[in-house]
Protein backbone atom coordinates (compact mmCIF):
# COMPACT_ATOMS: atom_id res chain seq x y z
CA UNK A 1 0.00 0.00 0.00
CA UNK A 2 1.75 3.30 -0.99
CA UNK A 3 2.35 6.04 1.80
CA UNK A 4 0.11 9.21 1.73
CA UNK A 5 2.88 11.03 1.38
CA UNK A 6 4.17 9.63 -1.89
CA UNK A 7 4.03 11.77 -5.10
CA UNK A 8 2.05 11.22 -7.56
CA UNK A 9 1.42 12.65 -10.77
CA UNK A 10 -1.47 15.18 -11.84
CA UNK A 11 -2.17 13.03 -14.25
CA UNK A 12 -2.95 9.56 -13.94
CA UNK A 13 -1.62 7.56 -16.85
CA UNK A 14 -4.39 6.51 -18.67
CA UNK A 15 -5.63 10.30 -18.81
CA UNK A 16 -4.21 11.68 -22.05
CA UNK A 17 -5.77 15.11 -22.36
CA UNK A 18 -3.74 17.62 -23.86
CA UNK A 19 -3.42 21.79 -23.74
CA UNK A 20 -4.69 23.39 -25.79
CA UNK A 21 -6.95 22.44 -28.22
CA UNK A 22 -7.93 23.68 -31.87
CA UNK A 23 -10.13 26.71 -30.56
CA UNK A 24 -9.44 30.35 -28.70
CA UNK A 25 -11.95 31.53 -26.13
CA UNK A 26 -13.10 34.15 -28.78
CA UNK A 27 -13.84 31.28 -31.24
CA UNK A 28 -15.57 28.56 -29.06
CA UNK A 29 -18.08 31.33 -27.97
CA UNK A 30 -18.70 32.59 -31.05
CA UNK A 31 -19.55 29.21 -31.91
CA UNK A 32 -21.49 29.07 -28.94
CA UNK A 33 -23.39 32.09 -29.67
CA UNK A 34 -24.51 30.63 -33.03
CA UNK A 35 -26.02 27.17 -30.87
CA UNK A 36 -27.82 29.24 -28.98
CA UNK A 37 -29.48 31.32 -32.41
CA UNK A 38 -29.92 28.00 -33.91
CA UNK A 39 -31.88 26.34 -30.88
CA UNK A 40 -34.15 29.43 -30.26
CA UNK A 41 -35.37 29.52 -33.74
CA UNK A 42 -35.58 25.68 -33.85
CA UNK A 43 -37.35 25.34 -30.85
CA UNK A 44 -39.94 28.06 -31.31
CA UNK A 45 -40.44 26.37 -34.42
CA UNK A 46 -41.03 22.96 -33.14
CA UNK A 47 -43.63 24.69 -30.45
CA UNK A 48 -45.39 26.73 -32.98
CA UNK A 49 -45.94 23.66 -35.38
CA UNK A 50 -47.28 21.59 -32.66
CA UNK A 51 -50.73 23.67 -33.54
CA UNK A 52 -49.86 22.74 -37.39
CA UNK A 53 -49.84 18.74 -37.63
CA UNK A 54 -53.07 16.66 -37.06
CA UNK A 55 -50.98 13.41 -36.73
CA UNK A 56 -51.02 12.96 -32.97
CA UNK A 57 -48.16 10.96 -32.32
CA UNK A 58 -45.98 14.04 -34.31
CA UNK A 59 -47.63 16.79 -32.42
CA UNK A 60 -46.65 15.14 -29.03
CA UNK A 61 -42.86 14.64 -30.49
CA UNK A 62 -42.49 18.19 -31.50
CA UNK A 63 -43.84 19.18 -28.39
CA UNK A 64 -41.46 17.04 -26.37
CA UNK A 65 -38.51 17.91 -28.93
CA UNK A 66 -39.56 21.93 -28.72
CA UNK A 67 -38.05 21.85 -25.14
CA UNK A 68 -34.86 19.63 -25.57
CA UNK A 69 -33.72 22.56 -28.11
CA UNK A 70 -34.57 25.27 -25.58
CA UNK A 71 -32.43 23.35 -23.12
CA UNK A 72 -29.93 23.59 -24.96
CA UNK A 73 -30.51 27.09 -25.64
CA UNK A 74 -30.05 27.55 -22.10
CA UNK A 75 -27.31 25.94 -21.90
CA UNK A 76 -25.27 27.87 -24.06
CA UNK A 77 -26.73 30.99 -22.94
CA UNK A 78 -25.51 30.39 -19.85
CA UNK A 79 -22.00 29.16 -21.10
CA UNK A 80 -21.58 32.68 -22.88
CA UNK A 81 -20.68 34.83 -19.74
CA UNK A 82 -17.96 32.05 -18.91
CA UNK A 83 -16.46 32.68 -22.12
CA UNK A 84 -15.95 36.37 -21.39
CA UNK A 85 -19.23 37.49 -23.33
CA UNK A 86 -21.08 39.05 -20.12
CA UNK A 87 -23.77 40.90 -22.99
CA UNK A 88 -25.27 37.34 -24.36
CA UNK A 89 -27.25 39.21 -26.77
CA UNK A 90 -24.18 40.15 -28.67
CA UNK A 91 -23.39 36.68 -29.90
CA UNK A 92 -27.06 35.13 -29.69
CA UNK A 93 -26.07 35.48 -33.43
CA UNK A 94 -26.47 33.62 -36.69
CA UNK A 95 -22.91 32.81 -38.35
CA UNK A 96 -24.23 34.44 -41.38
CA UNK A 97 -27.11 35.96 -43.92
CA UNK A 98 -26.87 32.19 -45.37
CA UNK A 99 -27.85 30.97 -41.73
CA UNK A 100 -30.56 33.09 -41.52
CA UNK A 101 -32.34 32.01 -44.79
CA UNK A 102 -31.26 28.07 -43.86
CA UNK A 103 -33.34 28.97 -40.58
CA UNK A 104 -36.46 30.87 -42.43
CA UNK A 105 -36.52 27.52 -44.84
CA UNK A 106 -36.74 25.05 -42.13
CA UNK A 107 -39.17 27.03 -40.74
CA UNK A 108 -41.49 28.11 -43.45
CA UNK A 109 -43.91 24.97 -43.69
CA UNK A 110 -47.49 25.55 -41.81
CA UNK A 111 -50.28 23.77 -43.76
CA UNK A 112 -51.27 20.44 -42.12
CA UNK A 113 -50.61 18.54 -45.29
CA UNK A 114 -47.15 19.58 -45.33
CA UNK A 115 -45.75 17.30 -42.06
CA UNK A 116 -43.23 15.98 -43.88
CA UNK A 117 -41.66 19.03 -45.36
CA UNK A 118 -41.43 20.24 -41.40
CA UNK A 119 -40.01 16.92 -40.44
CA UNK A 120 -37.43 16.35 -43.30
CA UNK A 121 -36.13 20.43 -43.04
CA UNK A 122 -35.31 19.62 -39.39
CA UNK A 123 -34.44 15.84 -38.94
CA UNK A 124 -32.77 14.99 -42.10
CA UNK A 125 -30.95 18.77 -42.69
CA UNK A 126 -30.69 20.44 -39.51
CA UNK A 127 -30.15 17.85 -37.02
CA UNK A 128 -27.85 16.13 -38.90
CA UNK A 129 -25.71 19.52 -39.70
CA UNK A 130 -25.66 20.47 -35.62
CA UNK A 131 -24.65 16.69 -34.34
CA UNK A 132 -21.64 17.19 -36.94
CA UNK A 133 -21.31 21.02 -35.29
CA UNK A 134 -21.64 19.80 -32.47
CA UNK A 135 -19.33 16.71 -32.64
CA UNK A 136 -16.51 18.70 -34.21
CA UNK A 137 -16.32 21.00 -31.18
CA UNK A 138 -16.22 18.26 -28.87
CA UNK A 139 -13.42 16.32 -30.78
CA UNK A 140 -11.20 19.86 -31.55
CA UNK A 141 -11.70 21.79 -28.15
CA UNK A 142 -8.76 21.47 -25.37
CA UNK A 143 -10.15 18.34 -22.78
CA UNK A 144 -8.92 20.47 -19.98
CA UNK A 145 -9.30 23.99 -20.54
CA UNK A 146 -12.97 24.03 -22.61
CA UNK A 147 -14.45 21.07 -20.21
CA UNK A 148 -17.62 23.13 -19.21
CA UNK A 149 -18.47 23.66 -22.59
CA UNK A 150 -17.57 19.69 -23.74
CA UNK A 151 -20.38 19.15 -20.76
CA UNK A 152 -22.97 20.70 -22.34
CA UNK A 153 -21.88 19.42 -25.89
CA UNK A 154 -22.33 15.58 -24.74
CA UNK A 155 -25.75 16.35 -22.77
CA UNK A 156 -26.79 18.23 -26.00
CA UNK A 157 -25.37 15.48 -28.70
CA UNK A 158 -27.32 12.81 -26.31
CA UNK A 159 -30.49 14.26 -27.06
CA UNK A 160 -29.76 14.61 -30.52
CA UNK A 161 -29.03 11.64 -31.52
CA UNK A 162 -31.98 10.19 -29.86
CA UNK A 163 -34.20 13.05 -31.06
CA UNK A 164 -33.08 12.70 -34.48
CA UNK A 165 -33.57 8.76 -34.66
CA UNK A 166 -36.64 9.23 -33.56
CA UNK A 167 -37.57 12.17 -36.32
CA UNK A 168 -36.23 9.95 -39.22
CA UNK A 169 -38.08 7.11 -37.83
CA UNK A 170 -41.66 8.96 -37.86
CA UNK A 171 -40.11 10.20 -41.66
CA UNK A 172 -39.99 6.99 -42.53
CA UNK A 173 -43.74 6.47 -41.25
CA UNK A 174 -45.08 8.94 -43.76
CA UNK A 175 -43.20 7.75 -47.00
CA UNK A 176 -45.96 5.54 -47.92
CA UNK A 177 -45.60 6.27 -51.64
CA UNK A 178 -43.50 7.35 -54.53
CA UNK A 179 -45.52 10.77 -53.96
CA UNK A 180 -44.46 11.48 -50.69
CA UNK A 181 -41.01 10.31 -51.62
CA UNK A 182 -40.67 12.52 -54.10
CA UNK A 183 -41.50 15.41 -51.64
CA UNK A 184 -39.55 14.37 -48.99
CA UNK A 185 -36.23 14.40 -51.53
CA UNK A 186 -37.49 17.55 -53.35
CA UNK A 187 -37.38 19.17 -49.46
CA UNK A 188 -34.36 17.99 -48.29
CA UNK A 189 -32.19 18.96 -51.59
CA UNK A 190 -34.07 22.64 -51.03
CA UNK A 191 -33.01 22.78 -47.64
CA UNK A 192 -29.43 20.96 -47.59
CA UNK A 193 -28.56 23.74 -50.76
CA UNK A 194 -29.39 26.83 -48.33
CA UNK A 195 -26.91 24.48 -45.80
CA UNK A 196 -24.26 23.95 -47.83
CA UNK A 197 -24.66 27.66 -48.95
CA UNK A 198 -24.11 28.65 -45.34
CA UNK A 199 -21.48 26.19 -44.68
CA UNK A 200 -23.28 24.87 -42.12
CA UNK A 201 -24.97 25.77 -38.84
CA UNK A 202 -21.29 27.99 -37.46
CA UNK A 203 -20.65 29.45 -41.27
CA UNK A 204 -17.49 27.82 -42.94
CA UNK A 205 -15.54 25.78 -40.78
CA UNK A 206 -18.25 24.21 -39.19
CA UNK A 207 -16.81 20.90 -39.13
CA UNK A 208 -12.96 21.84 -40.17
CA UNK A 209 -11.01 23.40 -42.85
CA UNK A 210 -9.93 27.21 -41.85
CA UNK A 211 -12.03 29.75 -39.38
CA UNK A 212 -11.45 33.07 -39.62
CA UNK A 213 -13.17 36.19 -37.53
CA UNK A 214 -13.28 39.62 -38.52
CA UNK A 215 -10.75 38.07 -41.38
CA UNK A 216 -8.09 37.02 -39.38
CA UNK A 217 -7.48 32.90 -39.26
CA UNK A 218 -8.07 31.49 -36.09
CA UNK A 219 -8.20 27.91 -36.60
CA UNK B 1 -45.32 29.95 -40.67
CA UNK B 2 -47.81 33.31 -39.33
CA UNK B 3 -47.61 34.70 -36.55
CA UNK B 4 -50.99 33.76 -34.46
CA UNK B 5 -52.30 30.61 -35.81
CA UNK B 6 -56.42 30.83 -35.38
CA UNK B 7 -58.56 28.54 -33.65
CA UNK B 8 -60.12 27.60 -36.93
CA UNK B 9 -56.84 25.99 -38.23
CA UNK B 10 -55.88 23.66 -35.07
CA UNK B 11 -54.72 20.66 -37.01
CA UNK B 12 -56.47 17.58 -35.78
CA UNK B 13 -57.34 14.72 -37.53
CA UNK B 14 -60.55 13.05 -38.93
CA UNK B 15 -61.58 11.20 -35.11
CA UNK B 16 -61.93 14.61 -33.90
CA UNK B 17 -65.09 16.72 -33.76
CA UNK B 18 -65.66 19.73 -32.94
CA UNK B 19 -68.75 21.46 -31.13
CA UNK B 20 -69.36 24.85 -30.27
CA UNK B 21 -69.70 25.75 -26.23
CA UNK B 22 -72.75 27.95 -27.04
CA UNK B 23 -74.53 24.81 -28.78
CA UNK B 24 -73.88 23.04 -25.69
CA UNK B 25 -75.09 25.32 -23.39
CA UNK B 26 -78.29 26.11 -25.17
CA UNK B 27 -78.82 22.21 -25.71
CA UNK B 28 -82.76 22.00 -24.92
CA UNK B 29 -82.33 18.72 -22.80
CA UNK B 30 -80.28 20.90 -20.68
CA UNK B 31 -83.81 21.86 -18.65
CA UNK B 32 -85.40 18.46 -18.37
CA UNK B 33 -81.67 16.99 -17.09
CA UNK B 34 -82.42 19.90 -14.59
CA UNK B 35 -85.34 19.20 -13.61
CA UNK B 36 -84.72 15.80 -12.69
CA UNK B 37 -82.63 16.85 -9.20
CA UNK B 38 -80.69 13.70 -7.90
CA UNK B 39 -78.83 15.43 -5.04
CA UNK B 40 -74.82 16.32 -4.76
CA UNK B 41 -73.01 16.53 -8.51
CA UNK B 42 -69.93 15.54 -6.95
CA UNK B 43 -68.31 13.02 -8.86
CA UNK B 44 -68.74 10.14 -6.74
CA UNK B 45 -68.57 6.24 -7.43
CA UNK B 46 -71.98 4.87 -6.10
CA UNK B 47 -73.44 7.65 -8.64
CA UNK B 48 -75.28 5.57 -11.74
CA UNK B 49 -73.77 7.45 -14.20
CA UNK B 50 -70.39 8.08 -12.58
CA UNK B 51 -68.49 6.40 -14.65
CA UNK B 52 -69.90 7.74 -17.71
CA UNK B 53 -69.04 11.06 -16.43
CA UNK B 54 -65.66 10.53 -15.47
CA UNK B 55 -64.65 9.05 -19.03
CA UNK B 56 -66.37 11.88 -20.42
CA UNK B 57 -64.25 14.15 -17.82
CA UNK B 58 -61.23 12.18 -18.64
CA UNK B 59 -61.54 12.85 -22.70
CA UNK B 60 -62.11 16.42 -21.78
CA UNK B 61 -59.33 16.80 -20.14
CA UNK B 62 -57.07 14.98 -23.04
CA UNK B 63 -58.65 17.69 -25.71
CA UNK B 64 -57.55 20.63 -22.76
CA UNK B 65 -54.59 18.63 -22.80
CA UNK B 66 -53.54 18.88 -26.36
CA UNK B 67 -54.99 22.72 -26.33
CA UNK B 68 -52.58 23.26 -24.18
CA UNK B 69 -49.94 22.02 -25.61
CA UNK B 70 -50.67 23.99 -28.48
CA UNK B 71 -51.06 27.05 -26.68
CA UNK B 72 -47.65 26.69 -25.12
CA UNK B 73 -46.20 25.73 -28.40
CA UNK B 74 -48.11 29.04 -30.49
CA UNK B 75 -46.38 31.61 -26.97
CA UNK B 76 -42.88 30.09 -28.49
CA UNK B 77 -43.39 31.30 -30.96
CA UNK B 78 -46.04 33.92 -31.15
CA UNK B 79 -43.40 36.27 -30.10
CA UNK B 80 -40.09 37.86 -30.92
CA UNK B 81 -37.09 38.04 -28.72
CA UNK B 82 -37.82 42.00 -27.55
CA UNK B 83 -41.48 40.90 -27.30
CA UNK B 84 -40.87 38.61 -23.79
CA UNK B 85 -37.80 37.16 -22.16
CA UNK B 86 -36.12 34.62 -23.36
CA UNK B 87 -36.76 32.99 -19.71
CA UNK B 88 -40.34 33.21 -20.46
CA UNK B 89 -39.97 31.25 -23.64
CA UNK B 90 -37.95 28.28 -22.22
CA UNK B 91 -40.85 28.38 -19.37
CA UNK B 92 -43.32 27.30 -22.31
CA UNK B 93 -41.13 25.07 -24.03
CA UNK B 94 -40.89 22.97 -20.94
CA UNK B 95 -44.66 23.37 -20.44
CA UNK B 96 -45.24 22.15 -24.13
CA UNK B 97 -43.15 18.86 -22.84
CA UNK B 98 -45.05 18.76 -19.71
CA UNK B 99 -48.67 18.77 -21.91
CA UNK B 100 -47.71 16.60 -24.61
CA UNK B 101 -46.90 13.68 -21.40
CA UNK B 102 -50.42 14.66 -20.35
CA UNK B 103 -51.58 13.72 -23.48
CA UNK B 104 -49.96 10.43 -23.47
CA UNK B 105 -51.17 9.84 -19.95
CA UNK B 106 -54.69 10.94 -20.32
CA UNK B 107 -54.41 8.85 -23.91
CA UNK B 108 -53.47 5.80 -22.23
CA UNK B 109 -55.88 6.53 -19.20
CA UNK B 110 -58.86 7.09 -21.71
CA UNK B 111 -58.22 3.72 -22.71
CA UNK B 112 -57.60 2.05 -18.75
CA UNK B 113 -61.60 3.83 -18.07
CA UNK B 114 -63.09 2.34 -21.26
CA UNK B 115 -63.58 5.40 -23.71
CA UNK B 116 -61.86 6.26 -26.56
CA UNK B 117 -60.15 9.38 -28.95
CA UNK B 118 -63.25 11.31 -30.39
CA UNK B 119 -65.90 9.37 -28.87
CA UNK B 120 -66.73 13.15 -27.65
CA UNK B 121 -66.88 16.25 -28.91
CA UNK B 122 -64.03 19.06 -29.03
CA UNK B 123 -64.18 22.25 -27.83
CA UNK B 124 -61.75 24.69 -28.21
CA UNK B 125 -62.57 28.13 -25.80
CA UNK B 126 -59.07 26.90 -24.30
CA UNK B 127 -56.65 27.30 -27.10
CA UNK B 128 -58.95 30.64 -27.98
CA UNK B 129 -57.66 31.59 -24.65
CA UNK B 130 -54.43 30.91 -25.87
CA UNK B 131 -54.36 33.15 -28.67
CA UNK B 132 -54.33 36.58 -27.09
CA UNK B 133 -51.90 38.81 -28.77
CA UNK B 134 -50.62 39.80 -25.54
CA UNK B 135 -48.66 37.61 -23.84
CA UNK B 136 -49.38 38.78 -20.06
CA UNK B 137 -53.45 37.69 -20.71
CA UNK B 138 -52.36 34.94 -22.39
CA UNK B 139 -50.28 33.75 -19.84
CA UNK B 140 -52.72 34.68 -17.16
CA UNK B 141 -55.61 33.59 -18.88
CA UNK B 142 -53.92 30.17 -20.09
CA UNK B 143 -51.76 29.20 -16.55
CA UNK B 144 -53.53 31.22 -13.71
CA UNK B 145 -57.47 30.50 -14.97
CA UNK B 146 -57.06 27.33 -17.24
CA UNK B 147 -53.93 25.52 -15.45
CA UNK B 148 -55.83 26.70 -11.82
CA UNK B 149 -58.83 24.57 -13.34
CA UNK B 150 -57.05 21.89 -14.18
CA UNK B 151 -55.72 21.87 -10.60
CA UNK B 152 -59.33 21.37 -9.43
CA UNK B 153 -59.85 18.83 -12.45
CA UNK B 154 -57.20 16.32 -11.67
CA UNK B 155 -57.77 16.75 -8.11
CA UNK B 156 -61.25 15.80 -8.41
CA UNK B 157 -60.27 13.02 -10.57
CA UNK B 158 -57.70 11.63 -8.35
CA UNK B 159 -60.22 11.51 -5.38
CA UNK B 160 -62.87 9.50 -8.07
CA UNK B 161 -59.59 7.37 -8.27
CA UNK B 162 -59.46 6.89 -4.74
CA UNK B 163 -62.66 5.98 -4.22
CA UNK B 164 -63.48 3.64 -6.30
CA UNK B 165 -60.47 1.63 -6.05
CA UNK B 166 -58.65 2.43 -8.82
CA UNK B 167 -55.19 3.20 -8.48
CA UNK B 168 -53.88 3.65 -11.55
CA UNK B 169 -56.30 6.77 -11.85
CA UNK B 170 -55.17 7.97 -8.03
CA UNK B 171 -51.50 7.64 -9.04
CA UNK B 172 -51.53 9.42 -12.60
CA UNK B 173 -53.33 12.51 -12.03
CA UNK B 174 -51.38 12.97 -8.97
CA UNK B 175 -48.48 13.14 -11.18
CA UNK B 176 -49.97 15.33 -13.46
CA UNK B 177 -51.26 17.91 -10.72
CA UNK B 178 -47.58 17.99 -9.45
CA UNK B 179 -46.95 19.87 -12.82
CA UNK B 180 -50.09 21.67 -12.99
CA UNK B 181 -49.20 23.59 -10.00
CA UNK B 182 -45.81 24.66 -11.39
CA UNK B 183 -47.95 25.62 -14.72
CA UNK B 184 -49.96 28.13 -12.52
CA UNK B 185 -47.33 29.09 -10.57
CA UNK B 186 -45.02 30.05 -13.84
CA UNK B 187 -48.15 31.84 -14.72
CA UNK B 188 -48.26 34.15 -11.64
CA UNK B 189 -44.33 34.71 -11.58
CA UNK B 190 -44.76 35.53 -15.05
CA UNK B 191 -47.46 38.27 -14.80
CA UNK B 192 -45.97 39.90 -11.73
CA UNK B 193 -42.61 40.32 -13.32
CA UNK B 194 -44.42 41.61 -16.66
CA UNK B 195 -46.38 44.22 -15.05
CA UNK B 196 -44.39 44.82 -11.79
CA UNK B 197 -44.06 48.43 -13.68
CA UNK B 198 -47.49 48.41 -15.44
CA UNK B 199 -50.21 47.89 -12.90
CA UNK B 200 -53.53 49.08 -16.11
CA UNK B 201 -52.14 45.76 -18.04
CA UNK B 202 -52.19 44.20 -14.72
CA UNK B 203 -55.31 44.77 -13.99
CA UNK B 204 -56.18 43.97 -17.52
CA UNK B 205 -54.55 40.78 -17.49
CA UNK B 206 -56.69 39.90 -13.65
CA UNK B 207 -59.72 41.14 -15.19
CA UNK B 208 -59.27 38.14 -18.46
CA UNK B 209 -58.22 35.82 -15.83
CA UNK B 210 -61.73 36.76 -14.58
CA UNK B 211 -63.73 36.15 -18.03
CA UNK B 212 -62.06 32.90 -18.35
CA UNK B 213 -62.85 31.80 -14.70
CA UNK B 214 -66.38 32.01 -15.28
CA UNK B 215 -66.23 30.74 -18.74
CA UNK B 216 -65.22 27.61 -17.15
CA UNK B 217 -67.70 28.19 -13.99
CA UNK B 218 -70.16 28.00 -16.42
CA UNK B 219 -73.15 26.02 -15.37
CA UNK B 220 -71.88 25.47 -11.78
CA UNK B 221 -69.51 22.69 -13.49
CA UNK B 222 -66.31 24.17 -10.64
CA UNK B 223 -66.98 25.08 -7.40
CA UNK B 224 -67.35 24.42 -3.89
CA UNK B 225 -70.86 23.43 -3.33
CA UNK B 226 -73.00 19.96 -4.10
CA UNK B 227 -73.97 20.78 -7.21
CA UNK B 228 -70.38 21.24 -8.58
CA UNK B 229 -68.76 18.09 -10.07
CA UNK B 230 -65.56 19.83 -9.78
CA UNK B 231 -64.38 20.95 -6.79
CA UNK B 232 -62.24 23.87 -5.96
CA UNK B 233 -58.72 22.38 -4.75
CA UNK B 234 -57.99 24.89 -2.25
CA UNK B 235 -55.06 23.57 -0.77
CA UNK B 236 -52.75 22.64 -3.86
CA UNK B 237 -53.80 26.29 -5.62
CA UNK B 238 -52.45 27.81 -2.31
CA UNK B 239 -49.49 25.55 -2.95
CA UNK B 240 -49.48 27.65 -6.94
CA UNK B 241 -49.27 31.02 -5.19
CA UNK B 242 -53.13 31.26 -4.94
CA UNK B 243 -54.14 33.96 -1.88
CA UNK B 244 -57.27 33.04 0.17
CA UNK B 245 -58.51 36.47 -1.30
CA UNK B 246 -57.90 34.99 -4.71
CA UNK B 247 -59.60 31.74 -3.77
CA UNK B 248 -62.12 33.44 -2.42
CA UNK B 249 -62.81 35.33 -5.65
CA UNK B 250 -62.84 32.14 -7.76
CA UNK B 251 -65.61 30.68 -5.11
CA UNK B 252 -67.76 33.70 -5.76
CA UNK B 253 -67.40 33.78 -9.34
CA UNK B 254 -68.47 30.05 -9.63
CA UNK B 255 -71.26 31.02 -7.64
CA UNK B 256 -71.92 33.68 -9.59
CA UNK B 257 -72.05 31.29 -12.74
CA UNK B 258 -73.94 28.62 -11.37
CA UNK B 259 -76.59 31.24 -10.06
CA UNK B 260 -77.14 32.69 -13.82
CA UNK B 261 -77.40 29.05 -14.61
CA UNK B 262 -80.14 28.43 -12.38
CA UNK B 263 -81.73 31.26 -13.36
CA UNK B 264 -81.23 30.91 -17.10
CA UNK B 265 -82.98 27.46 -16.68
CA UNK B 266 -86.31 29.33 -14.86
Amino acid sequence: MPESTEPRPAFAPWDRRELPGLFTVEESARRVGNYKWIEMRLFEALGGWVATVPELDVKLVLGRHCYHHAWHAELWDKRLPELREMNTERLTQPANDAVVRLMESVREPEAPELTIEKLVGVYRVLMPRKIAAYTYHLNVTSTITDAPTMRSLKFVLSDELDDWREGEMLIQSLLGSPETLARATARQEAVETLAVEAGGVAGPGTIGGTVTVDGEVVA
Amino acid sequence: MKKMLPVEELARDERFVRSEITDRIADPRNDRIAERNLGSARLEPDRPAALDRSRSLMHGIFMGEIQALEGAGRTCFDFDDDEVPFALKLDMARQCWDESRHVEISVKLGEHMGTEIGEYAEQTFLYQAACNPDAVLRLTGVNRALEGLAIDVFNTMKEFGEASGDPVLAACEDWMLADEVTHVKMGSDWLRRMTADDPERRERALEFQRVVDKLFSIGGFRGEGDESPIQLARRFRELAGFSDAELDEIAEISEEAAADSRAASG
